[in-house]
């Protein structure tokens, strides 16, 4: 919530706006997800999808993947258990 | 919920650990969930409920303070909390904002929502407590977890 989901946002549009459409985002350090990120992260990963790229989370905690699963949106995402595994997904 | 403990029952069966009144502003929402986290910590609940609930907390607040008080900080949340004897945890959040019909709220899970940014905090907190009321048109939540 707040600064944090804001500071995220705007490193995503800013990232998006630079033309990078293929993004990972780790979620080591991150010990829950609330609704306000769950909301960012579902919004950018249709904004990258509809760009020809993809929004891919790296070690979310077992906490992130059962919030996501609550509401129903944890099968749109490929989830990986470190950012190479991840990077190399998108060749 | 059990028969016994509703919320006729000031100071009956349940103990209260807090009760604190917040501008409404989200620092204060860290604020109520850090002291919410303690008293978790010390009643010695389970990491897992202790996030549930934490996350439950958190999304109530937020609702009380963007919504109920569109995030003015000369408004104010109020948020308590109580244990019964048997280790069931109440905790109730209020807001002095114009209050809302909670059954004309959208699912989340409708697949046209799927990929809308908001709109999932009310049904996230049902998810994760074991027994939810609103009252008061919307202006208090009371949340349970057993």
């Amino acid at each position: 919530m707040g600064p944090a989901v804001d500071g995220l946002r705007q490193t995503i549009e800013e990232t998006l706006g630079n033309g990078d459409t293929r993004l990972i985002l780790n979620l080591a350090e991150v010990p829950m997800i609330d609704s306000s990120g769950i909301g960012l992260v579902v919004r950018f990963l249709a904004s990258t999808k509809q760009r020809g790229g993809n929004l891919k989370l790296v070690q979310p905690s077992k906490f992130a993947i059962q919030t996501l699963r609550l509401v129903g949106v944890l099968n749109l995402f490929e989830i990986f258990d470190n950012d190479d595994a991840a990077i190399a997904s998108f060749t | 919920m059990p028969a016994d403990l509703t919320d006729n029952n000031p100071g009956g069966d349940l103990s209260e650990l807090l009760n604190l009144t917040v501008p409404a502003d989200l620092n204060s929402v860290d604020t109520i969930t850090d002291a919410i986290a303690a008293n978790l910590e010390s009643l010695q609940v389970p990491e897992q409920k202790r996030l549930e609930i934490g996350l439950a907390v958190q999304e109530a607040l937020v609702n009380a303070v963007v919504h109920g008080c569109k995030g003015d900080p000369s408004k104010h949340v109020t948020c308590r909390m109580d244990v019964d004897p048997s280790g069931r945890i109440l905790i109730m959040v209020s807001d002095p904002g114009p209050g809302f019909d909670v059954e004309r709220l959208p699912d989340p899970k409708q697949p046209e929502r799927t990929h809308h940014d908001h709109g999932r905090g009310v049904y996230l907190i049902r998810q994760l407590m074991d027994d939810v009321r609103f009252e008061r048109g919307g202006r208090q939540i009371r949340m349970w977890k057993y």
